[in-house]
């Protein structure tokens, strides 16, 4: 099972191709399409509401929150990869491990339920 | 070819690494530490562990810089200027600093071989760290679960009013 | 599974965080309730932890317990059970009673795996779990500035020190290419890189014990978490840290000890001078009692600097002393907080007229905390210094008694203003509850029969030597 550098050479390929992607499509606009400059057209929005200030301002926790929330949960799926990939090895022993890994962190899942974290009033 | 590919991605990191810190604007640096992550993925993948780069790319450039942007923008940078710094504060951080560095470098350039650790070379694959994780790592894998439980409960409390404060 | 007696301690503090969100998911408890069912469940968790413990390695030798552990394990229950009494005020009007006890359980656990964690992986991992939900609880009153600031400076400075830690762990396996103690003991060789790996780990761990040059942080986090977490700061948790400290310390970097013994001399040294130098001038008695602890870390690390069984036995029962000592006086002052709501040294004066009885606890708690005879505290710092001395070096042991008297004088001012100085507007008087009535009498019970029963040292020193000789190192 040992693989080389030379076996990401696909993936290397796709990475490449997407941001060359991006890259010429960016560009292709900039060269190709026409170039109206005003102060309405420049505006952020151009639904006809005026912005009031720029981007930098303090917002809700709430969004922090359920952020945090998502990286931890993140993290706990990163752990089923490898068990997925050895889901037959592993047996019995190999669910059960999980089962209490899973176990312990649904009991979190439930606390923030309970708590209502996950509400956007 | 894999020496051309290591120094490549080595100026990449240390590049993003350096405009990280050197960057004024606090959403460059964020952009720049996201790239830095990607080319340290790319040196895991050299160093053949790509259950690492996996998790690398999708929860820390993916996640944690999430939560960093948010941070960011949750702080109000216009108003709050760049802390005022005396120099006698910078030199002491840059005479510190250099000391770290060179005690650093003198003590890793003493140690003539690292490693009595050989570098198992197909450790770092997904199927084999499983392997591991299952076995040999159990208490490890299980205490993790306590610690994201633990985070979870601090965060809910931390992050969260109340919706009715009750007296009792 | 019949290993899994050895996990025991680890087993039930789990089933009793899980019970504890049982609880939060069921139907809403009152607080007085909740608080009820805990304190049994945390008094059944310390009487379990008497019985049955062996010794032994589970998980590929990651985790060994063995009869010493297991007695740390039990003192540091039993400290967990006297805040949950001796806060119960508080925790009664506080709107997250349940998360508290379930973070502190979880830091708790976090610890218990510290002690037993016989891999830097391990030892790393519980080290988190014991510090991130601390400083979730340093933030607790939510609504003052002061308890975020303090959870904000916990988590930063830990967070740092985590960093450093890291580095040294990484260093370390680097040089050995081994992350379990066992095997690292005997690959550890003092080239340069590995003295440089050991220092990292050497901050790391003052970092968490607040030993001098990286202290800063204390004062702060002390002052502004609540009392009950104050007091479990630095009782508990920095009692966890010294018995890993001494057990990884004499076990694994034994081939070090010159290169240690220069650190621990230092940090001993700074600490117990800037500590009881910087005491003399607090105002605030959560910030005195902080530094007060910093100089007391500095006495501990003169004990553990003799390098030897003693020195270990005397560490833990130091620390046996300094969960009664610290607990009575963080008690006192908890009730105080919560019940009046102040907190200055000035406050106290004319404590005596109208709280008698928590001006006695109080002063006895002083005293064993300065090590006046009859109080344990008198032979917690007689053992440290005679194992400190066994090295030799009686500049240390000079100091040490100096600060010692030093310390004296701002301990016996606190009694000064609670017996002798008159105030217009004293602290009213308190009523006190059972538990914290419970808590107290608790405490100074262990002061005074530790004081003048040898029994409990003899009992630390004798499962030393045992876990000593088990350990295959």
């Amino acid at each position: 099972m040992y693989s080389t550098p030379y076996d990401y050479l696909p993936m290397a390929i796709m990475a490449a191709v997407a941001f060359g992607f991006v890259a010429v499509t960016m560009a292709a606009t900039h060269l190709l399409g026409p170039k109206r400059k005003s102060e309405v057209k420049l505006d952020t929005f151009e639904c006809g509401i005026e912005s009031q200030q720029n981007a930098r301002f303090p917002f809700s926790i709430k969004y922090f929150l359920i952020a945090i929330l998502f990286v931890l949960f993140d993290v706990e799926v990163i752990f089923m990869y490898p068990w997925a990939v050895n889901f037959k090895e592993g047996g019995l022993e190999g669910f059960i491990e999980m089962l209490v890994f899973i176990g312990i962190l649904l009991a979190g899942y439930l606390y923030i339920i309970k708590k209502g974290a996950l509400k956007w009033e | 070819m894999t020496l051309t590919v290591f120094y490549l991605l080595s100026a990449l990191s240390v590049f993003s690494g350096l405009m990280v810190v050197l960057s004024r604007k606090a959403v460059h640096s964020v952009l720049y530490l996201v790239f830095c992550f990607f080319t340290i993925a790319g040196h895991y993948l050299m160093l053949n562990a790509q259950f690492l780069a996996a998790v690398h790319v999708i929860v820390y450039a993916g996640a944690i810089m999430v939560l960093f942007l948010f941070v960011i923008m949750m702080l109000n940078l216009n108003l709050a200027a760049e802390a005022q710094k005396t120099p006698w504060i910078k030199i002491s951080a840059v005479i510190l600093s250099g000391l770290m560095l060179l005690v650093l470098v003198a003590s890793v350039k003493g140690a003539e071989e690292l490693s009595a650790a050989q570098p198992q070379n197909d450790i770092g694959l997904v199927k084999n760290i499983g392997n591991i994780l299952f076995d040999k790592y159990l208490l490890p894998f299980e205490l993790i679960s306590l610690l994201l439980l633990s985070a979870m409960v601090g965060a809910v409390l931390m992050g969260r009013k109340e919706p009715q404060p009750q007296n009792e | 599974m019949t290993d899994l007696i050895l996990l025991k301690h680890e087993l039930l503090l789990t089933a009793l965080l899980l019970i504890f969100i049982l609880m939060k998911l069921g139907k809403d408890i009152s607080n007085s309730s909740f608080l009820k069912m805990s304190n049994a469940l945390l008094l059944i968790n310390f009487i379990i932890g008497f019985f049955g413990n062996q010794h032994g390695q589970m998980f590929a030798s990651m985790f060994q317990t063995n009869e010493l552990m297991a007695l740390q394990k039990n003192m540091l229950n039993g400290g967990l059970l006297l805040i949950s009494l001796s806060s119960s005020r508080w925790l009664n009007n506080h709107i997250h009673l349940p998360e508290f006890f379930m973070l502190i359980v979880a830091t708790l656990l976090g610890m218990f795996f510290m002690i037993s964690s016989n891999n830097l992986l391990v030892f790393y991992l519980a080290l988190e779990l014991a510090t991130i939900p601390l400083a979730a609880l340093c933030s607790f009153d939510l609504d003052k500035r002061q308890s975020s600031e303090a959870g904000m400076k916990m988590i930063m400075s830990s967070a740092f020190a985590s960093g450093i830690l890291l580095m040294g762990i990484s260093l370390v396996y680097g040089v050995t290419g081994t992350l379990a103690f066992t095997e690292m003991s005997s690959l550890i060789a003092s080239d340069h890189l590995t003295v440089f790996a050991l220092i990292l780990l050497f901050a790391g761990f003052a970092f968490k014990l607040s030993v001098v040059p990286f202290h800063l942080w204390t004062a702060d986090v002390y002052e502004g978490s609540p009392v009950a977490v104050t007091s479990y700061l630095s009782v508990i948790s920095k009692g966890a840290m010294v018995f890993v400290f001494t057990s990884v310390l004499y076990q694994v970097f034994k081939p070090m000890q010159e290169v240690m013994y220069q650190l621990i001399y230092i940090g001993a040294v700074l600490s117990m001078t800037i500590g009881n130098l910087f005491a003399m001038r607090q105002q605030n008695i959560k910030r005195f009692l902080a530094f007060s602890s910093i100089a007391q870390v500095g006495f501990i690390l003169t004990g553990i600097s003799g390098f030897s069984h003693t020195g270990a036995a005397s560490a833990t029962f130091f620390i046996l002393v300094y969960v009664f000592s610290n607990m009575a006086a963080f008690a006192v002052a908890g009730i105080v907080s919560s019940a009046i709501g102040r907190e200055t040294i000035d406050d106290y004066k004319g404590f005596y007229r109208t709280n008698p009885f928590l001006s006695w606890v109080l002063a006895i708690a002083l005293f064993s905390l300065a090590g006046i005879p009859p109080t344990a505290g008198f032979f917690g710092k007689f053992f440290l210094l005679s194992a400190g001395a066994a090295k030799g070096n009686y500049v240390l042991i000079t100091i040490a008694a100096l600060n010692m008297i030093i310390s004296l004088y701002y301990y016996l001012r606190i009694v000064r203003a609670m017996f002798m100085d008159k105030n217009e507007t004293p602290i009213g008087s308190v009523n006190l509850s059972f538990n914290e009535r419970a808590a107290i009498i608790i405490c100074i019970a262990g002061i005074l029969i530790s004081g003048i029963w040898n029994g409990p040292f003899h009992t630390i020193h004798h499962s030393v030597t045992e876990a000593f000789s088990i350990t295959p190192f």
